[in-house]
């Protein structure tokens, strides 16, 4: 009883926090789908907002478990390698037992095993996160280099493509398991004791230890969720694009960062939501969509993206001191 | 007399990271399993190939001394080293190009410490954005493709010798005894660890602590911009992606040798020895022709491994 | 033709022991990435030369996708190494000239392999043109559309020498065609889901789409899946007749995949190595034609990489 009246007063102070920079970010999401859509007629179709949200889909559910590693307070650096040897590992599991089932379970497992030695390297051998993910990024890396040999895995069951290409109702299926993760990563984060102890240990880790939070345990079931949740990723990838190999997850840590940053949480932790998250998957994603339908070099996609995690996180700065100072 | 001499001698010991061990390890490892690795060539090899990367860790040892971070650095080294070629071929003149280089450098060094300090804005996503505009920047230029066709004097300053020296390597070594006289025997480098462990301090004591963390990441730019010499020699052209990520092989040499992430403790020395373990790491692993994944897993256990042992260190404390 | 040649020497079992001398012999061998499977073809087709001549081999792979800092250490500690001879793949064909000028400085001889060096001495190249890779899947592609409509290009990384070539080959192409429109290019650098968003992002401002041009098989999978899941159908050539493309073009979802026959060019550079070694007769260059794989003769290439065999030593120079 006595960590959740601990936790309280800071849990009041992030949500009205949160609602300001949701807020701030909506109206940034709406002004870019506005000048999208005065540039280009494509873009304002039902068609595109749909293929936009899917593309999301994927930066959101490796952002998500991100983002609960991060309100703590910690990093993770191994997520775009855990995603690729989930991906490998649950792709030669359906190839050989034709089990998509077996192959969900065999993404979520081999995830969730990386994250808890992820955990396992911060609470026990009280290794910076930083640098103990940095290290689990080149093993599982390597791992995955070493299991596949150079080849690629390819050819699922219709059923199991489904959770990446089907419709349902005229909705692509990773959408509606987008919104699931949504609604219950809320529930999770805002309405369960557990989540409230992540945002306390994130604000002040010292704190939340002297007030009973068994600080150790909530930081190993982070960095659990963070590797399931690259496993759920790696299920939505593979049964969009149908192939796994090596070098899926090279290029997918940073922008993972990016958008749990460019949404509002705070790498000090304790400040952010999942929901903010969301946005700034969306916004990195409206990024690409609008320049292939304007038909711009994306050579200028890095340089974009810096710009903007630059400026949503000094918009961030001034609002939050604001609302400090009030 | 001895008790006391073997006290101090004990201290000396509890100081050595645990890198060290590490890397007495791997010599001996592969001293005994590779006939070719103990040969002056082979060592020299391995003192040059971590010369580039020892310019970065070195301010990125003083960056994280101050609970900072640059993830910018190998981003700004491409572009260094882009800028560096696209002007030395629109000039005729490597001179001008390698000061458009160290200036390029140093002005995202100084807009990294502008951002930091007086925006705010928390140093791994300022650099994490620079990184992405630094690196826009470089394909924008190049338009993807190197820039060749440079002076053929170039060469020198990866390849040449200097009073029998490699090159580099004397840039290495004037670069550390430099780092180390600014960590240790400046005014500046009392502030470096202050501003990490005691912040509030530094700023009763009357000290700007905003220009001091701006002149950290500057010196970074700058570093980035002489490493840019380096590597643009070394490969004798420039291409927009040369060196990206070595952000993160630096800063894994600067924890690797020792320096904490909190409170402002640091040493130089641990990153001079973190920076070549990884050197002799690499270098062993490819004479014993071991297959390049079981590389790509070892590279990540020597991380693992020597924050290991210093994490036992510190509980034994 | 001289495909049909190979195919008849690839019937020769491996194991063909050359000449006593080999047992000491050891040469090292460069690619660029240890996750594309065509160097994964190279080097089984070196490893394949190499057991039936019986030579050493030593594989060096960037651990780094590509890392051009990387291979040119990788070059250097080779040399301390000495190894007898390098085939070499060079992860980039401009940057990693002083890489190779450090290798002829210490003597050893080099063999170029895939991609073409810009400078430094090499004892022989083999490698497939590129150009005629370009041209040929990309008239390919044309052909199959009847001469006219649209077509989208999704090019590999910018500034690589496969890309650049490969793109001026297609673009040659289509000025045969005058009645087929390219609607855009955009780069997907070679990655396979930067290809299928590319692509779907492509598809919103696009309604007919009917021909899709991609500069390596990874991307052309990534168009695939995201024309099928649009229940959309266009023409998709890619390059690199990769063993996944070509399950595809049997499934009837892909037209064809230009192939340089990656096993082939690892054994004819492996074996072109070992002759020079041995003071046989060697060929300045020597280059695998390139085959459109389409489902027309499809059955003759439907073969793992890991069955087939590489030619006799003696008979590489005839070629």
């Amino acid at each position: 009883m006595s960590q959740i009246e601990a936790a309280a007063p800071k849990f009041k102070l992030t949500v009205s926090r949160d609602l300001t920079d949701v807020a701030y970010r909506l109206l940034a999401v709406a002004l870019i789908c506005i000048a999208l859509s005065l540039v280009s007629d494509a873009f304002l179709t039902a068609n595109n907002l749909l293929n936009v949200l899917r593309q999301a889909s994927l930066v959101f559910f490796m952002a998500s478990g991100l983002t609960l590693v991060i309100l703590t307070g910690k990093i993770d650096l191994s997520i775009g390698a855990t995603v690729g040897l989930s991906a490998c590992v649950a792709a030669t599991v359906i190839k050989s037992t034709g089990s998509p089932w077996l192959g969900a379970a065999a993404a979520i497992g081999v995830g969730s095993i990386v994250g808890l030695g992820n955990g396992l390297m911060v609470t026990k051998l009280r290794i910076p996160s930083f640098i103990a993910t940095y290290g689990m990024l080149w093993v599982a890396q390597g791992a995955t280099y070493y299991y596949m040999s150079g080849q690629s895995v390819y050819g699922f069951p219709t059923g199991f493509r489904a959770l990446g290409s089907g419709y349902l109702f005229g909705i692509p299926i990773p959408i509606y398991l987008m919104v699931a993760f949504l609604v219950i990563g809320y529930f999770f984060t805002k309405r369960t004791t557990y989540g409230q102890q992540i945002y306390a240990i994130g604000a002040n880790t010292v704190a939340a230890r002297l007030s009973g939070i068994p600080v150790n345990s909530r930081l190993n079931l982070v960095f659990v969720l963070s590797g399931a949740m690259a496993g759920l990723a790696s299920l939505i990838y593979l049964a969009r694009l149908n192939s796994a190999e090596g070098d899926i997850g090279e290029t997918l840590t940073l922008p993972t960062i990016a958008a749990v940053v460019i949404g509002g949480t705070s790498l000090f932790g304790g400040v952010g939501s999942l929901f903010g998250t969301f946005i700034g998957g969306l916004i990195l994603t409206l990024i690409l969509n609008g320049m292939n339908l304007l038909n711009l070099n994306a050579n200028w996609q890095p340089l974009v993206t810096g710009l903007i995690v630059l400026l949503a996180v000094w918009l961030d700065m001034k609002t939050r001191s604001k609302t400090d100072s009030n | 007399m001895s008790e006391g001499a073997l006290a101090q001698g004990m201290s000396v010991l509890g100081r050595v990271p645990g890198v060290a061990f590490v890397l007495v390890a791997l010599i001996a490892v592969f001293a005994s399993m590779s006939p070719g690795f103990s040969t002056a060539p082979n060592l020299t090899n391995i003192l040059v190939q971590s010369s580039i990367l020892l310019l970065l860790a070195l301010p990125m040892t003083f960056i994280i001394m101050t609970e900072g971070l640059d993830l910018s650095i190998g981003a700004v080294l491409t572009l260094g080293s882009v800028v560096l070629a696209a002007v030395a071929l629109a000039t005729g003149s490597l001179t001008v190009g390698f000061i458009a280089a160290l200036a390029i450098g140093l002005a995202f060094g100084l807009l990294n410490g502008w951002l930091i300090a007086w925006l705010d804005i928390p140093p791994f996503v300022t650099t994490l954005g620079t990184l992405g505009v630094a690196q826009g920047l470089c394909l924008v230029i190049t338009d993807g493709t190197s820039i060749v066709g440079l002076p053929s004097g170039l060469q020198f300053f990866y390849s040449g010798y200097f009073l029998g020296i490699p090159f580099p390597l004397v840039i290495a070594a004037i670069a550390y005894a430099v780092m180390h006289g600014i960590l240790y025997h400046t005014r500046l480098g009392t502030y470096v660890p202050a501003l990490g462990g005691n912040r509030e301090a530094l700023r009763h004591a009357g000290v700007n602590d905003r220009v001091v963390l701006a002149v950290i990441y500057g010196i970074g730019g700058l570093m980035a911009g002489i490493a840019a010499l380096l590597l643009t020699s070394r490969i004798s052209s420039a291409h927009p992606t040369a060196a990206i990520g070595m952000e993160f092989d630096a800063i894994a040499a600067v924890a690797v040798g020792g320096t904490q992430f909190e409170r402002g403790e640091g040493w130089l020395l641990g990153t001079l020895l973190g920076v070549i373990t990884i050197g002799v790491l690499r270098n062993g692993l490819n004479l014993l022709a071991m297959p390049s994944s079981i590389q790509v897993i070892c590279v990540g256990l020597l991380v693992i491994v020597a924050l290991f042992f210093d994490g036992m260190r510190k509980a034994q404390e | 033709m001289k495909k049909a040649v190979l195919l008849i020497s690839m019937l020769n079992v491996a194991g063909f022991v050359g000449p006593a001398t080999a047992a000491d012999e050891t040469i090292a061998v460069f690619t660029k990435n240890q996750t594309n499977p065509f160097f994964e073809s190279v080097r089984v087709g070196t490893a394949n030369a190499a057991k039936a001549v019986g030579v050493k081999l030593i594989q060096y792979v960037p651990i780094k996708p590509d890392s051009i800092p990387e291979q040119t250490s990788q070059v250097e500690d080779a040399i301390v190494k000495k190894p007898n001879a390098l085939l070499f793949i060079p992860v980039d064909y401009k940057a990693m000239v002083p890489a190779i000028e450090k290798v002829n400085a210490a003597g050893i001889p080099v063999t170029g392999l895939t991609d073409r060096l810009a400078g430094g001495q090499l004892v022989s190249f083999i490698g497939a043109e590129d150009y005629r890779l370009g041209l040929e899947t990309g008239q390919s592609l044309l052909k199959a559309m009847g001469g006219k409509g649209n077509v989208v290009a999704l090019e590999g990384v910018k500034g690589s020498i496969s890309n650049t070539d490969r793109m001026k080959g297609f673009n040659d192409a289509l000025k045969e065609f005058p009645n087929v429109k390219l609607l855009t290019t955009q780069p997907a650098n070679y990655q396979r889901l930067q290809a299928l968003q590319v692509m779907e992002n492509i598809m919103q401002t696009h309604p007919q789409i009917d021909g899709v041009y991609t500069a390596n098989d990874a991307m052309a999978t990534g168009a695939v899946e995201a024309m099928a899941a649009a229940n959309r159908k266009a023409f998709v050539v890619g390059i690199n007749g990769s063993q996944e493309a070509i399950d595809l073009i049997k499934a009837g979802k892909m037209h064809a995949t230009g192939s340089s026959d990656p096993f082939m060019q690892g054994c004819l550079g492996l074996l072109t190595t070992v002759r020079a070694l041995r003071k046989m007769p060697v060929q300045k260059e020597l280059m695998v034609t390139p085959v459109i794989i389409d489902s027309s003769n499809l059955k003759q290439y439907d073969v793992p990489v890991a069955s087939r065999s590489c030619p006799k030593l003696e008979d590489v120079a005839a070629k």
